[in-house]
């Protein structure tokens, strides 16, 4: 009988002793409606029940996306005239024509200064010069140690392309290699960098034409 | 679940690493069939690199190169199709059948012309244009020399994974059990032996067999003899349980930090953190982190990425650098809905279920947009070293109370130049009469922490 018991709580050592914690499990949550509260939150796994409800609400939770995409027509709302333009919808259709359109007819509703550059050269370090380089000669570390297809540089090629069709780049995409920007940069912040290719593009000045602040076009 | 509680990880430590010095077969053996590996593909490298054919005319080959790289890389690839055509070949396809370098150099004008080969290419690839480039025939010609006469890169010799795979730690544990598990057995029978022993020599003296007792008897009355030293095993042994559970009882909830091994989920899709974040001079792309987490400085979730994000380059790229990579590639456009051969979405999308690794609980607010763009934190402050270390994301920090308020007790403000603490600073150097006169003892060590501006306030972050 008591050699069975030592068994027993060997074997019950052994089993507490082997597992060795899943490493997809947190562990012990402390007080779990915390953590899954009944107000939605962004990325929580709903499909873990802390209230037991059912098999059925958890299979539902779990294929509940929370990341979705506003309601198609939606305009966001700005009490701010000059932030509101922004959030127009944008005219040009994502076709060589439309290119070709924004190109002709799209200008920079905000005025070309300083402050904008600069605050386009903080944006372009964080989204743009991974491929593009620090300078836009298209060196960036991806392309280098990427083997990525390299853009054209903006000393180069891309030398004369208008600020409507960065613009429009920047919020479709081109070709291949550049994807589209419109879900992670706001109209504003894309202007601005707009800006800053153009200052890149004159040599690291700024450019005379943008300065005589051009009256906004079709925004 | 069970070690976090019992097994906190630094009685680990306390192990020898292969206390028996038994021999792990398994970790030898991967090692060694790696080794061997390595230097197959090593000499497999070397014999290819010695057969690569070298261009005959270096300097034309050079010139094309970089003509190339800057004009046409962009859109087109060697071998593969890309936005436009792979231009292999390119020339001899087009010798007697039309002016290859009226095509190339402005092919909507050439297109016009009617070209036959001209309008087959057009079709297969519109509506994207070609935009016109300004080249002479000559630097064409280059163009295509290099073309034609580059030779893929030989692979790259695989990289040993970094860090060997540990289960040592289990190992110790499977160890030290069967050594218990011996010496009950070695013990019991011991005890068994022992007993007969003492039974045969009550007989031989003619005392009789000793009287029928269980194990569990003669164990209470061999501790009732030794009392004082049963007494202090016991407290011993209560004591170490109670300072047991109550370290374990610290680290419930806690899934990061020094205490505790770092939770860190497994993804549904494998993604490398250092391949995409690391140092361009390690090798690695250096793509931002917020680059992907773009909302980390706009909204108080960092963001994981939608998978358009991990499209913008992985329309371009879907082979990775080992074959697992290519796996894990093939898995975004499978959740993308993107079809590499044809170049299109197919429109069939599925959403990936990322685990949420941090997961804070809601009775404390934290924003990212507070602390990334107005506290001007690095990613790394908080999430350690995951461009450099971690290919898969684990929680580095403890996130727990304590430490939250240790940083807002020491953390300096970056003031100057911020535009959000201009007002507290006009009224901190501001004029006395103002009734502001109290305010300088905040200045007094010369520096102003998150605490003084109210970090510790508890409705800061519980409300």
């Amino acid at each position: 009988m008591s050699t069975r018991n030592a068994i027993t709580a060997s074997l019950a050592l052994a089993l507490m002793a082997s597992c060795d914690g899943d490493p997809n499990s947190p562990g012990v949550e402390y007080m779990p409606d915390m953590y899954r509260s009944p107000a939605v939150e962004a990325y929580v796994d709903y499909g873990q029940d802390p209230y037991f409800r059912s098999e059925e609400f958890v299979r539902k939770q779990r294929n509940r996306p929370s990341a979705r995409k506003p309601v198609e027509g939606t305009i966001a709302f700005s009490a701010d005239p000059a932030k509101a333009q922004f959030n127009m919808p944008y005219p040009f259709p994502n076709t060589p024509e439309g290119y070709e359109a924004a190109g002709a007819q799209l200008k920079s509703p905000i005025v070309m200064t300083e402050a904008t550059v600069d605050k386009g050269k903080a944006i372009y370090a964080k989204f743009c010069q991974h491929c593009h380089g620090d300078k836009g000669a298209g060196d960036g570390p991806v392309v280098n140690n990427g083997k990525y297809p390299p853009p054209g540089s903006y000393s180069g090629p891309l030398k004369d392309l208008p600020e409507g069709k960065i613009f429009h780049s920047l919020t479709y995409g081109r070709n291949v290699g550049m994807g589209p920007h419109a879900s992670l940069l706001s109209k504003e912040e894309r202007w601005m960098v707009t800006h800053y290719v153009q200052y890149l593009q004159n040599g690291e000045k700024m450019t005379r034409d943008a300065m005589a602040a051009a009256p906004p076009v079709n925004q | 679940m069970l070690p976090r509680l019992f097994l906190p990880p630094d009685f680990r430590d306390l192990l020898p690493s292969n206390p028996l010095g038994m021999p792990l077969p398994a970790c030898l053996s991967r090692r060694s069939i790696r080794s061997i590996r390595t230097a197959f593909a090593l000499i497999l490298s070397l014999s290819l690199s010695a057969a690569q054919a070298q261009p005959a005319d270096a300097a034309l080959y050079a010139s094309g190169e970089k003509l190339f790289k800057g004009n046409c890389a962009s859109c087109h690839k060697v071998d593969s199709k890309m936005t436009g055509p792979a231009l292999r070949g390119a020339k001899v396809k087009w010798e007697g059948k039309g002016d290859l370098y009226a095509w190339v150099k402005n092919s909507q004008a050439y297109l016009k012309t009617g070209n036959e080969l001209a309008v087959k290419i057009w079709d297969e690839y519109k509506p994207t244009i070609m935009t016109p480039v300004a080249l002479t025939n000559e630097e064409i010609d280059a163009i295509f020399y290099y073309v034609d006469n580059w030779a893929p890169p030989v692979a790259d010799t695989p990289k040993p994974p970094t860090g060997e795979p540990t289960d040592q730690g289990s190992n110790n544990w499977l160890w030290l059990l069967v050594l218990a598990l011996l010496f009950l057995i070695v013990g019991l029978s011991l005890s068994g032996v022992k007993r007969s022993l003492a039974n045969a020599v009550s007989e031989a003296e003619g005392k009789g067999t000793l009287p029928e007792t269980s194990r569990m008897q003669r164990f209470r009355a061999w501790a009732w003899e030794h009392k004082v030293f049963m007494s202090f095993v016991g407290l011993f042994i209560t004591v170490w349980v109670i300072l047991k559970l109550w370290d374990a009882a610290w680290v419930i909830g806690v899934y990061g930090g020094d205490e505790v091994p770092h939770y860190k989920p497994e993804q549904p899709i494998l993604f490398n953190h250092t391949l995409h974040a690391g140092k361009a001079n390690k090798g690695n792309l250096a793509i931002n982190c917020q680059y992907c987490h773009s909302s980390a400085e706009k909204s108080k979730h960092a963001g994981i990425p939608s998978v358009n994000v991990c499209m913008n380059c992985h329309k371009a790229v879907s082979t990775g650098r080992t074959e697992a990579g290519t796996k894990e590639i093939k898995k975004i456009h499978q959740h993308a809905g993107w079809d590499p051969e044809k170049g299109a979405f197919t429109g069939q999308e599925e959403p990936v279920r990322w685990v949420k690794v941090h997961n804070l609980p809601d009775h404390a607010y934290f924003s990212h947009a507070t602390h990334v763009s107005v506290g001007k934190l690095e990613c790394q402050e908080c999430h350690g070293p995951i461009d450099e270390q971690m290919d898969v994301a684990e929680q580095w920090a403890p996130l727990t109370m304590k430490w939250c308020i240790t940083c807002h007790n020491e953390r300096e403000v970056k003031m100057a130049g911020n535009g959000y603490y201009d007002e507290v600073m006009a009224r901190l150097n501001g004029d006395t009469i103002l009734g502001h006169g109290e305010l300088k003892k905040y200045l007094e060590d010369g520096k102003i922490t998150v605490k003084e501006l109210g970090g510790w306030e508890c409705a800061k972050c519980h409300y």
